[in-house]
């Protein structure tokens, strides 16, 4: 388990979504939900998208380029064109710092 | 930009355009209104190039409001940008060129074909495709490929208009002393105007410049055509121009407004004395705000066309666009504009009552509907087509010594705006090139 640092908590305001690059892992996006923080992988599972210039509607995120929704606390893909469900980081907060919790999985590594 | 349209090659101009349309002599022929050759010049030489009606800007309130129209026949998307400014699309991907927007209007993020997926966002820009991995594997420049925007976008007083031709000359050029007219409906009140209800579509088997024609100077077939209506409307006939004191028609590039000072003449024919009400409510301070003249013109006996063909009639509200579908068909996209600052109630009296007289339903629009489509009808027969139509009341009848801007004639049952309608038109279909198009004005462009 790596903790990776993704942004302070004071400048991620409520129902904004902030990309933070990661050559590692791939980026990931972290959402403030009405004061709960959430961190999913970044990139759509359906095309080319980065989901932080997507808009938040209640708890979903829309990709901005085929409109597609996940649910942000689970990434559970909500239909087509997004079918394969997004990879969800648990988060921990340490004062003013959020870190996303990431499983270190060969799989992931080589897929990039 | 790269995502701009290209403009259309100029073709050469028809060579028997003198023997349809002679307006010194004060002659047309009905083959203007059923020729495809003349309308297919029509196309580029006219809605190609000149400024179009395509939106209120009430239509268009937040970021991501949208409404689709055509431009001619070209289908086209209107859209409010983040920054405010209004962008106009072809409604057609750059793709396949299937059409991305199927709705009337509404609020959107973008526009996603259903094809292959190209999505927009609306300031048109493709942010992505399904299997966009493929594009990128071929170096695919997602730049140039964005929904092609019209060359110019212009707005008068809420009115929004567009061209796809960037050597056009400015929209305040094109409206000129116009505008000193138009504002005798859309700035008579602090706030302007706004569209109620949606828009009425119709189909009529009748040329567009019949329709045009009739808007931008044509009160005389009122007192014939519309008896039988404003009976039942008004329980009596339509007003008597020729006894009217003091009228005028005055035209402009082709446009034309023809006006009575009654006031009232056209509301009145809604049947709705709280609207009659209402303009002698608001004219004193209408009189503060654009003069006496122009406050006796608000709901009078008036019409007026743009050209080449969006129209209104002052007092029956009723905005329309008569978009060209071939030589003997149109498509009528007609709205109902009222003062943003009107109660209510007086607005819903204004939707009801367009609706009873100038829509599909209403009793004066079939009266018009019969009469231009055979108009345009007769002219199937190749020799009727060929036959001089009289176009040349008032010929005598320009004022030199007069205060009002505008190409301004004496009276409104008079065919000068007729004749300069008919003259730009032939002007346009002559010219290759905007500076061919010959300045035929001789009135002020400036009221004094």
């Amino acid at each position: 388990m790596e903790k990776v640092y993704l942004c302070k908590f004071s400048e991620l305001a409520e129902n904004q979504v902030k990309k933070i690059e990661n050559k590692a892992h791939g980026d990931i996006a972290v959402y403030n939900l009405g004061g709960q923080v959430y961190a999913t992988a970044d990139l759509c599972t359906h095309a080319t998208a980065s989901l932080a210039d997507g808009d938040i509607e209640d708890d979903m995120i829309v990709c901005p380029v085929h409109w597609g929704q996940f649910h942000i606390p689970t990434g559970k893909a909500q239909g087509f064109p997004c079918e394969i469900d997004l990879r969800t980081y648990p988060v921990e907060i340490d004062d003013d710092a959020i870190y996303a919790l990431v499983e270190v999985d060969a799989n992931m590594i080589a897929k990039g | 930009m790269s995502n701009i349209i290209k403009t259309l090659d100029v073709t050469e101009r028809l060579d028997n355009l003198k023997q349809v349309c002679d307006l010194d002599e004060g002659r047309i022929a009905g083959e203007i209104f059923y020729s495809q050759s003349i309308y297919e010049q029509e196309l580029e030489k006219i809605f190609a190039r000149c400024w179009l009606f395509v939106a209120h800007e009430s239509q268009l309130v937040k970021t991501g409001d949208y409404i689709t129209t055509t431009m001619g026949e070209d289908e086209v998307i209107v859209v409010r940008q983040k920054d405010g400014s209004i962008k106009v699309f072809l409604n057609a991907c750059p793709h396949r060129g299937n059409k991305v927007c199927f709705s009337e209007s509404g609020t959107t993020r973008g526009f996603i074909c259903n094809y292959h997926g190209w999505s927009f966002d609306t300031a048109g820009n493709l942010v992505g495709q399904h299997e966009s991995g493929i594009y990128e594997a071929s170096e695919f420049d997602k730049s140039k490929w964005g929904l092609r925007e019209v060359a110019k976008v212009d707005t008068y007083k809420g009115l929004v208009f567009a061209t796809f031709d960037p050597e056009s000359p400015s929209l305040q050029e094109y409206l000129g002393p116009m505008t000193w007219y138009l504002d005798a409906l859309f700035d008579n009140q602090e706030g302007g105007t706004e569209f109620v209800g949606g828009c009425i579509r119709s189909t009529y088997e009748c040329n567009w410049k019949i329709a045009a024609e009739n808007f931008v100077g044509d009160i005389l077939h009122a007192g014939w055509t519309h008896d039988s209506a404003a009976r039942a409307m008004l329980g009596g006939a339509v007003a008597k121009v020729s006894d009217f004191e003091e009228s005028y028609s005055v035209n402009w590039n082709g446009h034309g407004y023809e006006f009575a000072l009654d006031t009232v003449g056209n509301v009145a024919v809604l049947g709705e004395s709280k609207l009659n009400r209402y303009i002698h409510t608001i004219k004193p301070s209408v009189a503060e705000r654009l003069g006496d003249f122009r406050s006796n013109m608000i709901a009078s006996v008036s019409s007026c066309t743009i050209f080449p063909n969006f129209s209104f009639l002052p007092g029956q509200n009723t905005v329309r666009v008569w978009q060209p579908r071939g030589p003997n068909k149109i498509e009528l996209f007609t709205w109902v504009v009222v003062n943003k600052s009107a109660p209510d109630d007086i607005k819903e009296m204004w939707r009801k009552g367009a609706m009873m007289t100038f829509s599909p339903t209403g009793v004066f629009e079939m009266d018009d509907g019969e009469n231009w489509e055979y108009c345009t009808k007769t002219a199937k027969g190749r020799v009727t087509a060929k036959q001089d139509l009289y176009v040349g009341l008032g010929m005598d009848t320009f004022m030199e010594d007069t205060h009002l801007p505008g190409n301004v004639y004496q009276g409104q049952l008079n065919e000068a705006n007729s004749r300069a309608f008919y003259q730009y038109w032939y002007d346009l279909l002559s010219a290759h090139t905007w500076s061919e198009v010959p300045n035929r004005n001789k009135g002020k462009v400036e009221a004094e």
